[in-house]
């Protein structure tokens, strides 16, 4: 009896396409995410149930544990107007080469008084040492100063574009945040958005069953 | 592992004859490191993204003059360490001052059993109106999950005022 014979096939498999796609997917990966915002000082922001994605080029406004005031002007379109008019109005007196490194520098977080000794510095301060935009109270308010050049880089537009956000710490007492609101307020923006981290509704609430309905 | 395996040369007679040699390399480790990498990239990233929350300022240099049932409305104080306070009604009426937390059984039950209350009262859960007012003690947090609460239990109307405010204060009861 003959026996039929089974050829012997290697066993060795063509891994190039496999290698392909690994290579793919994370190119892919590294592409595709996106670096982090920069952020002055650890801020741990409350969570909510909002699902809106912050957009990008934002004017943020950071407020720390201490009550310490931050301003980041992410809109680059508009942050040389920005500062071009906080130096006129303010009569800073800032000389050019001043307001060049002003304009490279990502936060802002110290008094007018002291704007320019922070620009004099050979080595840029951590935002994390500086003192914060004084926003105290009503008599004590720079953040209104620094709202009143946003808001007027973005006169003449559609106000929809100021993208003003507010990311405040859990631990932040609320009368500091409630400086910051006036200083809007007194610059007739009413609307902001809050930095948050999204959560999930709670079960049986009413949010959670119209979103269910909506589903259907 | 890696096969470059000589090919053994086809004619032993030929000294000069073409070397062939396989240039099939073994690419298994390849693949290894760059799943490796994948997965080091996937679970390294953080995929939650900041949202954000709108928050609509009255304005208020003209008060608002909204005829308001006093029955409908339920203020809440935050104070501090995350105590909650509420009472029903307008304040010139001494309504009873209770207090409650930030708990799943807590502020959100109430503001659920209240805004069942208007609904049987006057047909719809649309009149209900939330008073915020935050103590100086209360923290950021707190006024983002009273917010949240707003948006959760689907309340329509809602104001945020100081408690010290005197605006407020003097301003007559709503409804008169």
């Amino acid at each position: 009896m003959g026996r039929a014979k089974i050829p012997r096939k290697s066993t060795n498999i063509d891994m190039t396409a496999m290698c392909d796609v690994a290579f793919l997917l994370l190119s892919f990966f590294i592409l595709a995410t996106k670096t982090k915002p920069p952020e002055a000082v650890a801020v741990v922001p409350p969570n909510s149930v909002s699902t809106k994605i912050a957009k990008e080029n934002a004017i943020l406004v950071t407020l720390t544990k201490e009550g310490k005031v931050f301003l980041l002007l992410g809109d680059k379109s508009h942050k040389n107007a920005i500062l071009e008019d906080i130096n006129t109005t303010r009569a800073l007196g800032l000389s050019a080469a001043e307001m060049a490194k002003l304009k490279k520098m990502e936060f802002i977080g110290v008094p007018f008084n002291q704007l320019k000794g922070l620009l004099d510095l050979a080595t840029p301060m951590e935002p994390a040492k500086m003192p914060g935009i004084p926003c105290v109270d009503s008599t004590n308010n720079e953040l209104t100063d620094w709202i009143r050049s946003v808001a007027n880089s973005y006169k003449g537009e559609n106000m929809d574009n100021l993208n003003l956000l507010v990311k405040g710490d859990n631990a932040a007492l609320y009368p500091a945040f409630k400086n910051i609101k006036e200083s809007f307020k007194k610059n007739d923006i009413y609307k902001f958005k809050i930095v948050t981290n999204s959560e999930v509704p709670p079960p049986g609430s009413e949010l959670a069953n119209s979103a269910i309905k909506n589903k259907k | 592992m890696a096969e470059i395996e000589k090919a053994k040369p086809a004619n032993k007679n030929k000294k000069n004859a073409f070397v062939k040699r396989n240039t099939r390399v073994d690419l298994t480790p390849m693949v290894d490191l760059g799943f490796l990498l994948i997965t080091f990239f996937v679970f390294t990233t953080t995929l939650s993204l900041p949202t954000v929350m709108s928050l609509n300022m009255p304005f208020d240099k003209v008060l608002p003059s909204d005829p308001i049932c006093e029955s409908c409305v339920l203020t809440i104080l935050l104070e501090k360490d995350n105590v909650v306070k509420y009472y029903e009604g307008t304040p010139e009426n001494n309504p009873a001052i209770k207090e409650t937390t930030f708990d799943n059984n807590g502020i959100r039950n109430i503001i659920v059993q209240k805004r069942k209350a208007v609904q049987k009262l006057k047909g719809s859960a649309d009149d209900f109106v939330m008073i915020i007012k935050p103590t100086d003690e209360s923290n950021f947090q707190n006024f983002v999950d009273i917010i949240d609460e707003v948006a959760i239990n689907n309340v329509k109307h809602y104001y945020t005022t100081e408690i010290n405010d005197n605006l407020i204060r003097n301003k007559p009861a709503p409804g008169k």
